[in-house]
Order: structure tokens, then C-alpha cells, then sequence
């Protein structure tokens, strides 16, 4: 647990001081939400609102691709990815440590984007921003999960910039699926429902516990 | 004497159809010091980071051992009781050198108060720039903080990959009178260079690598001495041009 912690130390206090991991998925987050607003200049307040589920995760799935690549990118300079792989014990806390600085830094992103998405769009998610921060934080757990496993597996590839989306995607299928579902209903005043939340737990547990256990292989040569 | 004897009995190690190491047979005791020699592309960094727990050999077998104790080391305490200095630095430039320790403190269960850093970067003269971002060191300190790193957890084996190279003679210096009071707290050394000197400054016994293989084994008192180690290391590197050239 120690070291989880320390990797959540320092994964916080380099990207406070660089911002760069912070800076891009803002900036990218707020472009989408504006080529959306481009796409659908004319779109009603009630209309919007159906759509709006399906644009916020979108959104947010593109930005964690953004900030999951950066996640072990960093770890590159100065080969500091060999100082994690000589932490003594298991590497499964390395693991979590690192989800965990992800989980915080793409919660905050997915604030601020749905924040100028209400604004674009003339949309009051006050009602439902309880729900769907419940949402994202649990969806928020399975991205995190399968995403820092692939990244650290792409990281050393030549091809990571399009191995890592081509990976991630496709697994986070069942997460997306939940999550747009459990969203909607809570943009449109409804508590989030169960059978929608139920396979977010299950598949977000499933990921965790995976990537604590392969983690080990994943740092070895 | 501290604790731990490494030893590995025919190691190979591949990468695809690449043989980066075979066959090499190699001991260290506790509190001795071994260097390894060789041209660029004879496997010394890999020999290394086996020795290190990073990497599994293709063949053979490699064990760690506390000194009084039967059963091997797993890989994963074994990386507990071994320190290890680079080709890079493993170092964050974001983080100042006491919070690069402190990381790497943590990451290991070792003291992170700052009496105990402070212990770790005063004998390598880094006090005075403790609070600074490493990534603003020069290359001579950004070489004694990855040394500081490597020691925090006070490590019974300190593996070095040329931790030489890059530093002007005063810091070359500077950093070789702090790995040789290291030995004389007992520490054992793996010492990777290209500088005979060096190696016979530092180190007790020599291993000659060449193309993956061990080429010559130099014991003090008797042959491990510069002027037998340059000649080996002549003798090899005129066998390459030949090669090439053939």
C-alpha cells in the first residue's frame, strides 16, 4: 500500500509542476465538445439533453486515451520505469498507484468538460451531477484499470500513440455501454438504474483485479 | 560483513535470434567487489540487469542468497537488498533531489525523515542543492543523486552500468571515493566499465566479457592488474577488427 501511495504522491506533485498530462486533455475535451457544438448548431435545449450521455462519454473516453498515453510516457525519461520495476514486493501496488493519479486527474477533466458542455449547450446538469459523478467515478475505475495495464504494456512500442486506442477501445466496451446508460438516466432526473450500474461494478472490479495481478509480467523484459 | 551472494551457473539470454549472453558462470560473495569489462554489445548491461531482478535469464540459473541462509531470494526481495545505478539516471526532473530520494525511499520501506536523506546526499555533496529540481542538474550531480538513489534503502549489492561515463576527471573522481567507502562499509559492488583503471581502483576481481561469453577471469594478487587487463582488452578488440574485417 506504501507504494501505491508514493506513485500517487509523485504522479500528483510532477503533474501539478508540469501540467502538461492535465493541460492536453483539457484542451482537447473543451475542441470535442466544440466540434459538437459545429455539428449540431440548431440542436434544441431537449434534444440535446437525449444526445447529451452519448457526447459526454465521448468526450471523456478520448481524453482518457490522451492522459492514459502520457500515464507511462513520462516514466520513459531517464528510464525511471526501471526505478518502479526494482521496487521490491509486488508490483501490483505500482499498478494501482499509477490508476489511482489517473482516476483523480480524468475525474477533474471530466468536471471541467461537463461544466463547458452545460454552457455550450445550454444544459443545467446540477440535478444530475451527483448521479452522474457516481457514474463516472465507478466507469471511471474500469478505464483506469485496463488503461494503465495496456499503457505500460504500449509504452515501449514504437506504435504506442495507436496501439494504446486500439487496445483500450474495444475493452472499454462494456464500460461505455454502462456508463451512457446509467448517465442518461440521470441527465434526464431518474436515479442512475441497477441493471446499469451492476456490470459497471462487476467489470470495473474485474479490471482491477487483473491489472494487480498481471502487472507483475507486464514490467518484467 | 553484509549479506548477499550472488551466483549464476551457464546464463543465457536472448532477444529473438539474438544471444546476448552465453553461458556465463559468475559469483559474488558479500562485501565483494567484481568489475565487468568489455567492447560495446558483450552483454555486460544485461549480465547486470539479471543481477538486479529485472530480467529473467533465457537459461541457466541465477540465485541470490543471504549469507546465512539456504533457501534462494525471490526476485522480489531480492530487489530489496540490490541498488542500481543505469545507463540513465531513474530519476524525475520534475521532483527536486530530496523528493527523488524521499520516492524512492518509499518505494523501497526506507526512512524518508529528512535526517535520514540529509545522511544520504551530505557525503555526496548535495545538500546545499537538496530543494532543487534535478532536472537542473548538470550531469556530474545528476550522477551522485542516482548514486544517492540507488543507496537509500542501503543495499547489500550496488550494481553500477559505467556510472563513470560522462563525468570530468574531478567528478569521476569525487564519485569513485564515494563507491570505494561504500566497499569499505561492506556494500559488494558490480562494477560495469569501459576503464581498466577504474575497474582495478574499485574492484577486487575482474570479468571479462566478449560477445556474450567470459573471455577472462582476474583475480587480486595475481593477474588482475592494469597493465594484463589492457592487454586483454587490446587483444579482444583486435580479434573484433578482424572479424569485421573478414
Amino acid at each position: 500500500m506504501r507504494v501505491a501511495l508514493a506513485l500517487l504522491w509523485k504522479d500528483l506533485v510532477t503533474e501539478w509542476r508540469s501540467r502538461d498530462r492535465l493541460v492536453a486533455m483539457v484542451v482537447f475535451s473543451i475542441l470535442v465538445v466544440v466540434v459538437f457544438q459545429f455539428a449540431w448548431p440548431a440542436l434544441e435545449p431537449d434534444e440535446m439533453r437525449r444526445l447529451a450521455s452519448g457526447v459526454l462519454w465521448v468526450t471523456y473516453v478520448f481524453a482518457a486515451v490522451i492522459g492514459l498515453g502520457r500515464s507511462f510516457a513520462m516514466e520513459l525519461e531517464n528510464d525511471a520505469m526501471t526505478a518502479l520495476a526494482l521496487a521490491p514486493g509486488t508490483r501490483g501496488w505500482i499498478f494501482l498507484g499509477k490508476a489511482a493519479a489517473t482516476w483523480l486527474l480524468i475525474g477533474l477533466v471530466q468536471a471541467l468538460t461537463a461544466v463547458v458542455f452545460a454552457l455550450f449547450f445550454r444544459q443545467d446538469l446540477l440535478p444530475g451531477a451527483a448521479g452522474l459523478a457516481l457514474v463516472a467515478g465507478l466507469a471511471d475505475v474500469g478505464i483506469c484499470s485496463v488503461g494503465t495495464l495496456l499503457s505500460a504494456m504500449s509504452v515501449r512500442s514504437r506504435f504506442r500513440d495507436v496501439l494504446l486506442p486500439v487496445l483500450l477501445i474495444p475493452t472499454l466496451i462494456p464500460v461505455l455501454g454502462a456508463a451512457t446508460r446509467a448517465s442518461a438516466a440521470t441527465l434526464a432526473g431518474d436515479s442512475p438504474p441497477w441493471d446499469a450500474l451492476q456490470p459497471l461494478i462487476v467489470t470495473s472490479a474485474i479490471y482491477t483485479i487483473l491489472g494487480f495481478l498481471l502487472f507483475d509480467f507486464v514490467l518484467d523484459e | 560483513m553484509r549479506g548477499v551472494r550472488l551466483e549464476g551457473v551457464g546464463l543465457e539470454k536472448r532477444f529473438g535470434r539474438v544471444a546476448a549472453l552465453r553461458g556465463v558462470d559468475l559469483e559474488v560473495r558479500p562485501g565483494e567487489s567484481l568489475a565487468v569489462l568489455g567492447a560495446n554489445g558483450a552483454g555486460k548491461s544485461t549480465l547486470l540487469r539479471i543481477l538486479a531482478g529485472l530480467s529473467r535469464p533465457s537459461a541457466g540459473r541465477f540465485e541470490a542468497h543471504l549469507a546465512d541462509a539456504a533457501d534462494p531470494l525471490s526476485r522480489e526481495r531480492l530487489r530489496g537488498h540490490v541498488g542500481y545505478v543505469g545507463h540513465a539516471s531513474l530519476l524525475y526532473g520534475e521532483l527536486t533531489a530530496r523528493e527523488n530520494l524521499a520516492f524512492a525511499a518509499r518505494l523501497h520501506g526506507a526512512g524518508t525523515t529528512d535526517d535520514a536523506l540529509d545522511s544520504i546526499l551530505g557525503p555526496l555533496g548535495l545538500l546545499d542543492v537538496a530543494d532543487r529540481r534535478a532536472g537542473t542538474f548538470s550531469r556530474g550531480m545528476t550522477q551522485r543523486l542516482a548514486i544517492a538513489r540507488a543507496i537509500v534503502h542501503d543495499p547489500d549489492v550496488l550494481l553500477l552500468d559505467e556510472p563513470f561515463t560522462g563525468l570530468d576527471e574531478v567528478s569521476a573522481r569525487r564519485l569513485s571515493g564515494r563507491l570505494g567507502a561504500l566497499r569499505e562499509r561492506g556494500h559488494s559492488l558490480v562494477l560495469i566499465t569501459h576503464d581498466p583503471r577504474r575497474a582495478i581502483e574499485l574492484a577486487e576481481r575482474g570479468l571479462v566479457l566478449h560477445r556474450g561469453r567470459v573471455r577472462a577471469r582476474l583475480s587480486a594478487g595475481a593477474d588482475f592488474e592494469l597493465e594484463a587487463l589492457r592487454e586483454i582488452l587490446a587483444r579482444l578488440g583486435r580479434e573484433e577488427e578482424a572479424d569485421r574485417a573478414a
